[in-house]
């Protein structure tokens, strides 16, 4: 991935509003986090084919700070931080993301919706496998992350949940 | 030819010693086979419910993709449904997907003699048309497969289908004018199923440190084995849809898909031929 490619998935990631995103292709991985403060710290880090854990001194974080960000917040507020005590739901598998479990009926959960631990948030599919992704935590869903039938990427965050 | 249902006292003695020998459940009518699998597999305990096979002679409401149904007429096909408790990460489950397509295709194979293509990820195929589909439902907890259900449905001894799906789909007795033994058919099914499950597990369970490496006979196996692995100009209806030539599968058995605006994959969507365009790009 070169200087442009990262801006464009930058640039990306805030127009969606997302605000924490891992990409692993090839021996490149990926780990962007976004701060309260809208600014983003990418980490680019080769990794090795065998799948071993890279050396913590690897490249290290690649700076982008000489590429203006744009000044203009999200149309919707990017969710509370984690320190803010807010969890998040993330996508085990590379697929769409679906709300309900078919097309028309009503969303499995919806923001204000009290969550059990174990409820079925929502359904991945890829392959025609549909993968139902169970909540790990209890609390108050505060936000759906993505839109119905967006594709997502391993680790992408899919809810924010309050937890009770 | 008389046909048998589809009874435990018939198919557990013709499926001895894989997992799903023990736990065939059958039913004359059903709602949908995945429904009672569903229901099983959050019902168990533990591993408990790994190997349960649902199969009915008739579906009221036999699912597929998104608002698909699946036709079912009574006695006529194959609807069946088996439980799988996998002791794996979510991520390493698309595989169902691909294996359980070479599972199909080689129960096809050995009982009717025929070729069938496989349409990625796993419609197969006779003469251009649809005559098995599966469907596949998992259920994950943080990032572990909790359990996976298989749900095939074969279309066998139809003399004819519903006009809406003429055009595309076909049943074995259109294709050959033969009638065929659904419980040979079932038998066939589920041991090639046990078969390719559990070198799925093995290939998962590898101490080979790549997944490149361990997953790698399945992807050779499913490109050699469908026409639509490479070279098949398709059309893929994902993310606003689009259209160009295959190019084999990528590490994660997603296919690769060279369009005129580059390489995409297709994660998602149906996969449907176009008629090939004498100017296509790269072509």
């Amino acid at each position: 991935m070169n200087q442009k490619e990262l801006k464009e998935l930058i640039e990306f990631l805030i127009d969606k509003d997302i605000s924490e995103f891992e990409l692993e292709r090839g021996d490149v991985k990926v780990r962007i986090k976004r701060g309260a403060d809208q600014q983003v710290a990418p980490i680019i880090q080769h990794i090795p084919v065998s799948n071993h854990p890279a050396p913590a001194a690897h490249p290290g974080p690649v700076a982008v700070s000489s590429t203006p960000l744009p000044a203009h917040p999200p149309a919707t507020p990017a969710p509370p931080a984690a320190e803010e005590g807010l969890h998040i739901v993330k996508s085990p598998i590379v697929g769409t993301f679906y709300e309900s479990p078919s097309p028309g009926s009503p969303p499995f959960v919806k923001a204000g919706d009290t969550i059990e631990t174990g409820q079925v948030l929502c359904i991945i599919e890829a392959m025609k496998l549909m993968n139902e992704i169970e909540s790990d935590i209890s609390g108050e869903l505060v936000k759906r992350l993505v839109n119905n039938s967006q594709p997502v990427e391993y680790g992408q965050p899919l809810f924010a949940i309050r937890p009770r | 030819m008389e046909q048998e249902l589809l009874v435990p006292e018939l198919l557990a003695p013709l499926v001895r010693n894989t997992i799903f020998s023990g736990h065939i459940h059958h039913y004359l009518q059903v709602e949908s086979t995945n429904l009672l699998a569903k229901a099983a597999a959050l019902g168990a305990s533990e591993a408990a419910s790994e190997g349960e096979v649902f199969i009915a002679e008739e579906q009221t409401a036999g699912r597929g993709r998104g608002s698909h149904q699946w036709y079912s007429e009574r006695e006529a096909g194959i609807y069946c449904s088996v439980v799988l408790r996998p002791q794996i990460k979510a991520a390493d489950i698309l595989w169902l997907s691909l294996i359980a397509a070479v599972a199909l295709q080689d129960a096809m194979k050995e009982v009717t003699g025929l070729s069938p293509d496989i349409r990625w990820p796993n419609d197969l195929l006779i003469n251009d048309k649809k005559f098995c589909g599966i469907l596949t439902e998992v259920h994950t907890e943080s990032d572990r497969v909790h359990h996976a259900i298989v749900g095939i449905g074969i279309n066998v001894n139809h003399r004819a289908l519903p006009a809406d799906l003429e055009s595309t789909a076909t049943s074995l007795h259109l294709e050959t004018g033969k009638e065929w033994s659904r419980l040979q058919l079932t038998a066939s099914l589920l041991k090639a199923l046990d078969r390719e499950y559990r070198a799925l597990l093995r290939a998962v369970n590898s101490p080979v440190p790549s997944s490149t490496a361990r997953f790698e006979s399945i992807l050779k196996r499913v490109e050699a084995r469908s026409s639509y692995a490479r070279g098949k100009h398709v059309h893929v209806d994902e993310n606003g849809g689009f259209s160009g030539i295959t190019d084999g599968l990528d590490t994660r058995g997603f296919l690769r898909v060279r369009t005129e605006q580059g390489l995409r994959m297709a994660i998602s969507g149906s996969v449907r031929p176009l008629a090939r365009r004498t100017d296509a790009a790269g072509d």
